[in-house]
Formats: structure tokens, sequence, C-alpha cells
């Protein structure tokens, strides 16, 4: 008997699951990828958790990362196309939001170092984009999809360092540690969730 | 004298004009946009966020976490909600694993009951020994949301809607605390803790029969 073993099966259905595809929008293509990252919000997540956890730290690479955070996404979403075939990284991605999420909840306390910082916000989105550009492969329009959800995580980052500069007052600094404490709480219950689905 | 107290007759004009207007907005709205509205008919982000608000029990527990940590000040003031929500999903977590947790509907009683008390007594334990009750009360009643979780449902987006439902209750009970720093504000507080453990002891009754 030929083809992936029963595990690998499984375990490509399970992933496949809540990154699904596109939501037809009305608006076309390009319209439908702007929507992915609010209707498939998992990527708008660590979008926003890890814009939060880099004004945290106040660190001066800050205004670059509405360039290195979109950019990098692209990039990981046109391989992704190339891929061709749906990556089966719900689970991951799912972990990996989560927590990033805790260490937004944990706060500036962590110190966290600046390469790791300026490396997960170069490599996560990468790793996101690469999995969103493989569940957008079979879609007719995928790579104006593409670009749209690109541009939406843009400008949804442009506006959240605009609106989050540091220094913050302190009500704000502990309103960005709830909002982390929220997204770790969604990530535990996708995790549970993912793990409940009937296969 | 001879004053009309109904609308003036400009704003009734106004009104007049605005109605064709809203008409021709909602026959041109597309439709393509709404057709896919069943994608997920066990809920998305609504039926999320409407999900722990629809339950008295929770709604007076989660309330009753902002009450009594503003009746502790800071840091349980901020300290309380922060812990509370990715608690309480590790709670979800545990029912959507499968793992049983008795007495679930005991406990959710139990935390309105309790932490009703605490707000109405102005206790002030430690802070390690309320973030440990708080967080105890948010495993059941994370376990009852999980539990519930519709198979059907959008994960994510039902998910992060009753996190975020549940945050805004927190903040409520926390702004209703803040009433404290005026006079009578503080015996208004009192008397909510004693309404949220009225609620939680009738619940804990239901639950015991």
């Amino acid at each position: 008997m030929s083809g992936p073993g029963p595990t690998a099966t499984l375990w490509s259905h399970r992933g496949s699951l809540p990154l699904a595809h596109l939501v037809p929008t009305g608006l076309g293509p390009w319209g439908d990828g702007m929507a992915r990252l609010v209707l498939q919000p998992l990527d708008l997540l660590l979008l926003v958790a890890l814009v939060l956890l880099a004004v945290q730290s106040g660190r001066p690479w800050l205004d670059r990362l509405a360039l290195v955070l979109p950019l990098s996404w692209l990039v990981g979403g046109l391989g992704g196309l190339v891929v061709g075939m749906e990556l089966p990284m719900a689970l991951p991605c799912a972990a990996l939001v989560t927590a990033v999420g805790v260490l937004v909840t944990l706060g500036p306390a962590l110190r966290l170092g600046e390469r790791f910082l300026f490396g997960g916000t170069a490599v996560l989105p990468f790793l996101f984009g690469l999995v969103a550009g493989s569940s957008l492969a079979g879609h007719g329009g995928a790579l104006p999809a593409l670009l749209g959800e690109a541009v939406a995580i843009a400008v949804v980052t442009a506006l959240l360092l605009m609106a989050l500069d540091p220094p913050h007052p302190r009500w704000l600094a502990l309103g960005l540690r709830v909002v982390g404490s929220w997204i770790a709480a969604s990530g535990l219950l996708m995790l549970g969730w993912l793990s409940r689905q009937p296969l | 004298m001879g004053q009309c107290w109904g609308p003036s007759p400009w704003a009734v004009r106004r009104r007049l004009s605005l109605l064709p207007a809203a008409l021709v907005a909602t026959v041109l709205t597309p439709a393509a946009a709404w057709a896919h509205a069943d994608l997920h008919p066990g809920g998305g982000f609504v039926a999320g966020f409407l999900h722990p608000i629809s339950g008295l029990d929770h709604v007076v527990a989660m309330v009753a976490v902002g009450l009594w940590g503003a009746v502790l000040g800071p840091p349980a003031l901020w300290l309380l909600p922060l812990a509370f929500p990715p608690v309480m999903a590790l709670g979800g977590l545990l029912a959507l694993l499968g793992m049983p947790l008795p007495g679930v509907e005991v406990g959710i009683a139990l935390s309105g009951l309790v932490m009703g008390v605490m707000v109405l007594f102005e206790l002030r334990p430690p802070l390690w020994l309320a973030a440990l009750i708080v967080a105890t009360f948010a495993v059941f009643h994370g376990h009852a949301h999980g539990a519930e979780l519709p198979a059907d449902a959008h994960p994510l987006l039902y998910s992060l809607a009753f996190v975020i439902a549940t945050g805004l209750l927190h903040l409520v009970g926390i702004l209703l605390g803040e009433a404290r720093r005026w006079p009578g504000g503080r015996l208004l507080v009192r008397l909510a803790g004693a309404g949220v453990a009225l609620v939680g002891l009738w619940f804990l009754e239901r639950a015991l029969q």
C-alpha cells in the first residue's frame, strides 16, 4: 500500500481545520485576503502579540518592525504558495501564539535578549506566512489574496506601533499585559479545541 | 406657554430624510458578504462573546473578581484579572481534552458565594492566597466553558470572544469597585458583594439538589 501512513494523514487533516482558506467576501481575492486576517485571526493574534512584546521592551529597532514583520510574513507566504500543499501546522502555530501571549503577560520583567526578540519578530511571521501561503495555494487568486493579507498586516502593524509608542503610562502597560493574557488564553483554548476535533 | 414637547419639525424632517437613505443602503448591501454566515453554525465571535454573559452564575463571579481586586487594591487589582483568563483557559483545556472535573457546578456556585463574602466583609488575605482562591475558581469556570464549546464553532473567534467578554466583566467589577473612592461608594460595593454572595448561595442550593 502506497501513500502516506495513517498517522501522517490524521495529522495533516487535523492541522488543516482551523486555518481554513478564504471566505469569499464579494470583494475579490484581494479583499478576501484582507478579510482572512480577521476571519481566521491566528495571524492577527500573532502579530498583535509580537508588536506588544516589542513595544513592552522599548527597543530602538521598534520603527523597523513595521517593515520587518509584514515583509517576513509575505516572504513566508510566497514560499507557502511555492510549496503548494497545505502544511499541517495548526497545533504548533496555536502553541506559538500561546507562548508569545504568555511572554506578553509576564511583561518587561522578563528582560528578553535583543537577538531573541528581533529573531522572533522576523522568524515567527515567516513561519505563519508559510502556513497561510500553503493553505491558500489551492485557491484561484491566491497571490492577490496573499498580497491583500500582507497589506492588511502592514497596516495593522503600523497602526499598533503608532498607537503604542513607548514609554507607556502605567495603566497602558498593564493593559498590554492583560491583552497578552487574553491572547494566551485564546491560544490555550484553541489547542484544546484542536485536540478535541473528531478526525 | 403653549410649548410643544414632541420632536421639532426639523428633527422629524431629518429623520424622514434618513429613512430612504437607510433603505437604499440596506438593499444595496452585497448579499455575497453574508452568504457564508453559517460556515460555523456553532458560533463565531458573537456566540463566543455572548456565552459568558448568558449565565448569571458566571457573570456575578466574573464581576466579583474585579470587585474583590478593587477591595484588595494594587497589585491584586490588576493581578487577579490578569491571571484569571489563562487559568480559566487551562480549565477549558482540561475539559476539551476530556479530563473530568468533579463538582463543576458546585465550584462555580461557590466562587460567587466566596468572592461575594470577601467583598461584603472586605476581607484581605495575603496576595498569594487571594490569587490561589481566584485561580481555583477560574479552573471550574473554564472547565464549564470548555465542556460547552460547540464542536462546530469557529475555535479561535469563539474562544477569543469569550475571553474578551470575561475580561470585560472583570473590568465592570473593577469600575464598580472604584466607587469606593466616593462617599457612600464603599457601602455600595459591599452591597454588590452581598448580592453576588446571595446569587452564589442560590446557585449552590440548586447545584446541591
